[in-house]
């Protein structure tokens, strides 16, 4: 019996053993910055002990268009990992030490501990984070921690670009059918990478594509340096990278279709830095990404023909400037037979802040048919939207209005079938509900059959038009609130 | 005794397991370090070799358009006719429409006998062919024909430049005349420089 005792007490202890529990290590890779870089003055950070290197990268505080703004920045960093790790966090760039610090999105349940100006938490899930320090935004820290990486393409393959870790620049790089360019982990590279009237492309890494060579596209002398453009191609993979100081859009696509965008990164801070941007496409798909910008974070457009089948799940959004999830407002600038745009799903979104114009957004400011559009659990974690003079300052916003932006000024369209079912706000700029709008147009152009569904504001079931402060006007039908 | 031996030898094994749990911040770590290349500056990727030994080679001379006085009717949005002839490739003059003229008053006159169109010579300048002719002048208002129009083919592979080569002549103004460009981008001339040896 006293054997058989301590045989079990052995094993015990030996199960516990973490020496011998290799399996449960964690697995972390970390990026060396390149040599002709320094890491960021403002933020420390390490990971289980190992220092990471921290990029400044611009973003822009702002909440009003200016052709001429001057962005400021802000710290990020990225590694890749499997298991545990334990972040800690110091910031000599702030003017005041940390006293306090929240780890977004919410949902998380991160609760940091703060002591002495050190904030130390521990991440158990690949993600992307963001950082707030002080309850101030300015300089909050974006932290992209991704899952360890697979399918690293062979860089003896004809057909794929390898660039390494360093500091690279090239003006552009043209992909073409079946090429792959990979860019490591610890790459940094100033060029803009071009993937028209070609398929099975693949773009992939752990790398940054850098915009901060060239000054505002609407600057004298300058002009759009789009990071990652897609044109009538098809069959186009984008993983894992970030895109960072563009000097305009940042991931745009151009009638295309069969795109797939995984755990992409856009942080962006100048004029016209949309996020995610997509023009008559269709079958796009983007996953797992994150999107800080300075114009629409999320947006789609009918340039030359309809859009259909676009998903966005899991993201997160951080708005600066304009929309957080924009259709429109161009819906047909190609002036094509019967424009459409359709089946839209935006699933699972949380969005970190918006500053400026409505986080749900409808635009048809042309003639298109906009119809079945999806946004499903969605969380607004910060509605602070300020507006333009205090027009556009709407949570939801639905119109069928010429604009700025119109190419036919005559002619009108539709908005129809749209669920909006899982709508959870958090907090808003005054701790009232913000209003929201639905706006049609004519008899013949009218806004029908908008429901929403398990809506929750500020804490509170919303279940009536009134408390949702929805306004609607004559040319809407079909508008309700389960 | 065996009893006692056995509680040793337990607390033995078990002690580091608890000396970690309280030590929560050390956790067992396999790390791969990315290291980064010996830099001083920012360089071309290594996959991607120049290509500018296919280039079509432009006169060493003096280039005598460069930051001379230019003029050109209406641009396309930012792309003004100041972008042709400041030295930069990445930088470009777009016109309104066709035909598109480009007036560059070279202050003084020189014998030139070669004039070259150059696009960025990125690949994502697809090709495309641009139909152009030039003239040159003395005093800016009469011209006459050196080049008459003709179609040249840009092409990233030989740096999206053409080079117009004619006899000898005098000038103190150069004028370009552009009147098709194939591109679906664009309905108007492109060019990033337009150089005068």
């Amino acid at each position: 019996m006293k054997r058989t005792m301590m045989i079990l007490f052995l094993i015990l202890a030996l199960a516990c053993f973490p020496a011998l529990a290799q399996a449960e290590a964690t697995r972390l890779t970390i990026y060396e910055g390149p040599k002709t870089m320094t890491s960021s003055q403002t933020a420390a950070v390490s990971v289980n002990g190992y220092e990471l290197f921290v990029y400044d990268v611009m973003v822009n505080h702002e909440h009003i268009w200016n052709a001429n703004t001057q962005p400021t920045t802000t710290p990020m960093t990225y590694f890749d990992f499997e298991g545990k790790v334990n972040v800690s966090i110091n910031m000599p760039g702030l003017e005041k030490e940390v006293e306090s610090a929240k780890v977004l999105p919410q949902a998380f349940g991160i609760v940091p501990q703060v002591q002495d100006g050190t904030v130390s938490f521990t991440l158990t899930e690949p993600g992307q984070y963001t950082v707030v320090f002080n309850d101030n935004v300015n300089k909050a820290l974006h932290i992209f921690a991704n899952p360890l990486e697979t399918d690293v393409p062979d860089p003896n393959d004809p057909d794929v670009f390898y660039i390494g870790p360093g500091e690279w620049v090239m003006d552009a790089i043209a992909l073409e059918d079946n090429q792959t360019l990979y860019l490591s982990g610890g790459a940094v590279l100033h060029s803009i990478i071009s993937v028209a009237n070609a398929s099975n492309v693949r773009i992939c890494g752990r790398g940054l594509i850098d915009g901060s060579d060239y000054p505002a596209w609407n600057q004298a002398g300058s002009y759009a340096r789009v990071p990652i453009d897609l044109n009538h191609s098809k069959n186009v993979t984008v993983e894992g990278i970030c895109l960072v100081n563009s000097n305009c859009w940042n991931l745009n696509s151009y009638s295309s279709k069969n795109v797939t965008i995984d755990n992409v990164k856009i942080i962006s801070g100048r004029q016209n830095g949309d996020g995610f941007t997509f023009q008559s496409c269709t079958d796009h798909t983007v996953t797992n990404s994150f999107a800080r910008t300075w114009d629409d974070s999320l947006v789609i457009k009918n340039y030359s023909g309809s859009t259909k089948g676009i998903t966005f799940k899991n993201m997160q959004v951080w708005t600066d400037l304009a929309q957080s999830m924009e259709i429109g407002y161009e819906t047909d600038k190609g002036l094509t037979l019967d424009p459409e745009i359709s089946d839209v799903l935006f699933e699972d979104i949380t969005v970190l802040y918006n500053f400026h114009k409505p986080v749900i957004s409808i635009h048809n400011s042309d003639d298109a048919f906009v119809h079945d559009i999806v946004y499903r659990n969605i969380v607004v974690e910060n509605a602070m939207m300020q507006g333009d003079n205090g027009n556009n300052k709407e949570l939801i916003e639905m119109t069928l209005q010429n604009s700025a932006w119109s190419t036919v000024r005559d002619e009108f369209g539709s908005i129809d079938n749209v669920l909006i079912d899982g709508l959870t706000v958090i907090n808003t700029a005054d701790g009232k509900v913000s209003r929201s709008r639905l706006s049609g147009h004519s008899d013949d152009n009218r806004i029908t059959n908008v429901t929403l569904r398990n809506v929750s504001i500020l804490g509170n079931s919303i279940t009536d038009l009134k408390a949702m402060k929805l306004s609607i006007d004559d040319y809407c039908d079909g508008i309700t609130i389960e | 005794m065996k009893r006692i031996i056995c509680l040793i030898c337990a607390a033995v094994l078990l002690l580091p397991c608890l000396a970690l749990g309280e030590e929560a911040e050390e956790i067992e770590t396999i790390v791969t370090i990315v290291s980064a290349p010996e830099q001083t500056k920012a360089e071309r990727p290594p996959c991607f070799p120049d290509p500018a030994d296919d280039y079509i080679p432009l006169p060493e001379t003096e280039n005598f358009a460069l930051n001379k006085p230019v003029k050109a009717g209406a641009h396309t949005d930012v792309y003004v006719e100041k972008n042709v002839n400041d030295g930069k490739t990445d930088t470009y003059w777009e016109s309104k429409g066709f035909p598109a003229e480009i007036v560059f008053d070279l202050q003084g006159s020189f014998a030139v006998s070669t004039v070259a169109v150059c696009l960025n010579p990125s690949s994502i300048w697809e090709p495309r062919i641009q139909e152009i002719a030039v003239q040159v002048s003395q005093d800016g208002e009469t011209f006459t024909e050196v080049a008459a129009a003709e179609k040249y083919p840009f092409d990233a592979a030989t740096g999206n430049r053409v080079r117009i080569d004619f006899k000898a002549v005098q000038a103190a103004y150069v004028k370009v005349i552009f009147t098709l460009n194939t591109s679906s981008r664009t309905g108007g001339a492109q060019a990033a420089e337009i150089c005068v040896y």
